[in-house]
């Protein structure tokens, strides 16, 4: 006898639809899965043959077949369990047929019949159009925000079985989504002195521009980057849907409602391959890490450590805001709209040429040109984080909070919001032209740096958008000054050392 | 008359500028005409081999078919007799005592530089000869030159386009032998900017002797010889000699040593030749540009005044950065970012990695 059930499976941040077929029929007992199973999904003939006897189901002793159709699409994960096991209940004739008609399943299967959450619930449910799914009681708050209604959450195999075969209540899941609890976050408070960092993340904050902090160890950087999440808004409802699907689907921790609300913050560390950082790998198409951080803050520090291929790998992300991983089954998307914030030192040593600078002129200019011209064009904010003075580190008066800042960056937002772009930094050609055309002195001085080689056609660009925001922060008048351009210049990234060290 | 006299006399076959100075010392061109004419004037005035053929040569000649061609290449032949010879061919070592030429020289009180170098010189060399040959030209000095392939038609170029003072081409062939053939719209353009002059007669070929006694009245009109590219053979190196016998300055510009095309400059340079990195090291050398001058012309800086002023003062010489400007003006960030924009452009600060320092 035959069963269908429909399901899905992972493909990078998105889910491709699957139809779950298991036979049953005379012969020796046996149980095979085909359909390009990875070893996850192949183990579930064990996962799933515990389950049905811990759930007092028979087994069937009998030559077991499960195709997972389309049959040329490798499927990933232990998501494909609780479809599997119902399959083989309707064809082993333990559940009526009927009952599966317009059903989706999701689930993996403790040995205990319990149904356990999955990774990528919520692409994976949203790619089954079923008017009934069946999902795991733990991931029903966050597919219900796409899914609604149509979401059965289970929390055992028993459940699945009383509900389709004995017409008894699904159980009920309290789907409303609780307020997480409020996280911390590191405040700018905390940071003495460095006025003009605090200025650089603010703007970075507003308009979405890329930042990057040189200094020596010790001053701040790490510290100034960490505060950078606390100054953003909160996740518009759209973003936050987008930043959970990622979230779901690189299998990272949700908070407790499901939904990730706040930008996330993502530090991969220095010896991170080019695979873990803008996605793929060989079969599975993960998301990396600057996928994760999507809609959020990615924090390279050390940016000098990581390899140069990396580092130029970020360079089309950066531009486009989404990642293209090509694979030998496809070229996938994934976005990759992030708000860069690099630190490193401007030398091995940290001193900068600095008194007690030990690195020799040589070692300098090869730290420097660790960090490809085409990488810095793409960084619009670069700031010294020098150590503080004394006195401001001895200073009783508290520095400005997060929150004050988080309210001016959160005003030039909605500002972006009204010209229709999420911040400055996505405006388009003839959005410039229409709020950020430079009056008649500003256009001299940004002349003035064109002819010196100081600017590309791509830095006068961004450097429109930056000096925009730097107008919106302030009076948010029309046009762009000479003092928002010389600012918006003068924070721009050139190399890290000196001219003569290069 | 006496010009086509000149003419005729210069174009007698086997006569050269050493002997046309035996016939002229002492002698108007007309008494020259009357002894060669007789001819039986003796050594050294007049070779013994020449005299009879230079007689009859002379007897034949039609003075006023010379006189229709000159006068239809607007050309001047001077003698040394003539106030308007150039003093400094008669007053040479090794003198020009007759002299075809077109167009106007510079006045006695212009400087003149000798600018020469290798016909096959590199892109760089042409491109250097032009630019000084230009700025000289502009500053009012008279750029001298042999309107030869290579340097000396950059040069000289330069000079032409500058427009500033005439510039002076000394060539080997006969001033109606335009040679290299391809310098044509040059040498007329010299010719009506300055002068084209030369000691060889009407219809001279450009022989390979000619062209060292062109050098040497190179160096002889020049207050100064600068040498641009040149092997380590070459025609300029002779000018060069020329000019150490008269003890004229000469100076070279620097070369790549794997530019072969500068290993005759470079050897200069270590024989102790004062480099040039450009037309105000030249000028320097004419005593007609102080190192003032020199550096106030590569950027005029008045010092910066008010918060511009502020910001400037809280600047070391050594890398500064903005929070510590900030500190020490107590400004905003976007008054000092203003002040430093201006100071980067008007050149008084420039980027030290992140902060800044004085240029």
């Amino acid at each position: 006898m035959l069963a269908t059930v429909v399901s899905s499976t992972l493909v990078g941040v998105d889910a491709v639809p699957v139809s779950v077929e298991v036979h049953v029929a005379d012969g020796l007992p046996s149980f095979s899965i085909v359909g390009l199973p990875d070893a996850t999904c192949r183990e579930a003939r064990d996962r799933v043959r515990a389950a049905l006897e811990s759930s007092e189901l028979a087994w069937p002793m009998k030559r077991i077949t499960v195709n997972l159709a389309p049959g040329g699409l490798p499927k990933t994960g232990a998501a494909l369990d609780l479809p599997v096991a119902i399959g083989l209940l309707v064809a082993s004739g333990q559940i009526p047929g009927s009952q599966i008609e317009g059903l989706g399943a999701f689930g993996e299967l403790g040995l205990d019949g319990s149904v356990r959450p999955i990774v990528g619930a919520l692409p994976l449910v949203d790619a089954v159009h079923a008017p009934r799914v069946v999902v795991p009681a733990a991931d029903a708050r966050v597919t219900a925000l796409i899914a609604g209604s149509r979401i059965r959450p289970v929390r055992c195999l028993r459940d699945v079985v009383d509900a389709l075969h004995y017409g008894l209540p699904w159980p009920d899941v309290d789907l409303s989504l609780p307020d997480d609890p409020v996280e911390p976050e590191p405040d700018l408070a905390d940071v003495r002195g460095q006025g003009q960092a605090r200025g650089a993340l603010e703007v970075a904050a507003a308009g979405g521009h890329h930042v990057l902090l040189v200094g020596p160890p010790g001053a701040g950087k790490t510290m100034l980057a960490r505060r950078l999440p606390g100054i953003l808004p909160d996740l518009t409802h759209e973003d936050a849907l987008t930043v959970t699907r990622v979230h779901s689907a690189a299998g990272l921790r949700l908070p407790p409602s499901g939904l990730v609300t706040r930008p996330p913050f993502r530090a991969p560390h220095h010896n991170i391959s080019m695979s873990a950082l803008v996605g793929g790998g060989s079969r599975s198409s993960r998301p990396g890490e600057i996928s994760a951080a999507s809609g959020g803050v990615l924090f390279l520090d050390e940016l000098g450590e990581f390899p140069p291929s990396v580092l130029d790998a970020l360079r089309q992300p950066l531009e486009e805001g989404v990642v293209r991983v090509a694979r030998s089954d496809g070229t996938r998307e994934h976005p990759a709209r992030v708000l860069l914030v690099a630190a490193m030192n401007p030398c091995p040593c940290g001193e900068g040429g600095n008194v007690g600078c030990r690195c020799r002129p040589p070692e300098r200019a090869r730290y420097s040109r660790r960090i490809s011209g085409p990488l810095l064009d793409r960084i619009d904010l670069m700031v010294q984080v020098g150590r503080p003075s004394t006195s401001a580190l001895l200073s009783s008066e508290p520095a400005e909070a997060s929150w004050v800042v988080a309210e001016r960056v959160a005003k030039v937002r909605q500002i972006s919001a009204l010209r229709g772009v999420r911040c400055n930094a996505e405006m388009s050609d003839s959005l410039l032209n229409d709020v950020a055309w430079l009056d008649e002195e500003a256009t001299l001085m940004v002349a003035e740096a064109l002819d010196g080689g100081r600017l590309s056609a791509r830095g006068l660009r961004r450097l429109r958008c930056v000096a925009r925001t730097i107008r919106d922060l302030g009076d948010a008048g029309d046009g762009l000054r000479v003092i928002d351009v010389s600012t918006a210049l003068q924070l721009r990234a050139r190399p890290p050392l000196g001219g003569d060290h290069v | 008359m006496s010009e086509s006299v000149l003419a005729a006399l210069a174009a007698l076959p086997g006569m050269s500028s050493r002997r046309l100075a035996h016939l002229l010392d002492g002698r108007t061109v007309a008494e020259a005409w009357v002894l060669v004419l007789a001819g039986n004037a003796s050594p050294p005035v007049v070779p013994k081999e020449h005299s009879a053929r230079w007689a009859s040569q002379l007897a034949r000649i039609e003075l006023d078919e010379i006189s229709a061609r000159l006068a239809k290449l607007k050309c001047r032949v001077t003698s040394w007799h003539d106030d308007d010879h150039p003093r400094r061919f008669r007053d040479d070592i090794d003198p020009a005592p007759v002299l075809f030429r077109c167009g106007e020289l510079p006045g006695p009180t212009t400087p003149t530089v000798g600018i020469v170098g290798t016909r096959r010189c590199s892109g760089a060399g042409k491109e250097i000869a032009y630019e000084l040959g230009a700025s000289l030209s502009e500053a009012g000095v008279s750029v001298v030159s042999g309107l030869a392939l290579g340097v000396d038609g950059a040069a000289h170029r330069g000079a032409v386009a500058a427009g500033g003072a005439r510039p002076v081409a000394v060539v080997g062939s006969g001033i109606d032998v335009v040679y290299p053939a391809r310098h044509r719209e040059l040498w007329e353009k010299v010719a009506a900017a300055g002068c084209v002059c030369t000691e060889a007669p009407l219809g001279a070929e450009p022989e390979p002797w000619r062209f060292p006694a062109r050098n040497r009245l190179i160096a002889a009109i020049s207050d100064l010889i600068v040498v641009v590219e040149s092997r380590s053979v070459g025609g300029s190196l002779l000018t060069v000699d020329e000019a150490v016998r008269r003890g004229v300055d000469v100076m070279a510009v620097p070369g790549s040593v794997k530019n072969g095309a500068a290993a005759g400059t470079n050897q200069l340079l270590v024989d102790g030749c004062a480099p040039v990195r450009g037309a105000d090291d030249v000028l320097m050398a004419l005593g007609l540009a102080t190192i003032d001058s020199a550096t106030r012309r590569s950027g005029e800086r008045p010092p910066p005044s008010g918060d511009t002023g502020t910001v400037f003062a809280a600047i070391d010489d050594g890398p500064t950065s903005v929070d510590e400007i900030v500190d020490y003006s107590g400004f905003d960030l976007g008054v000092v970012y203003l002040a430093l924009e201006r100071l980067m452009t008007s050149g008084h600060i420039v980027a030290d990695g992140i902060r800044v320092r004085r240029s």
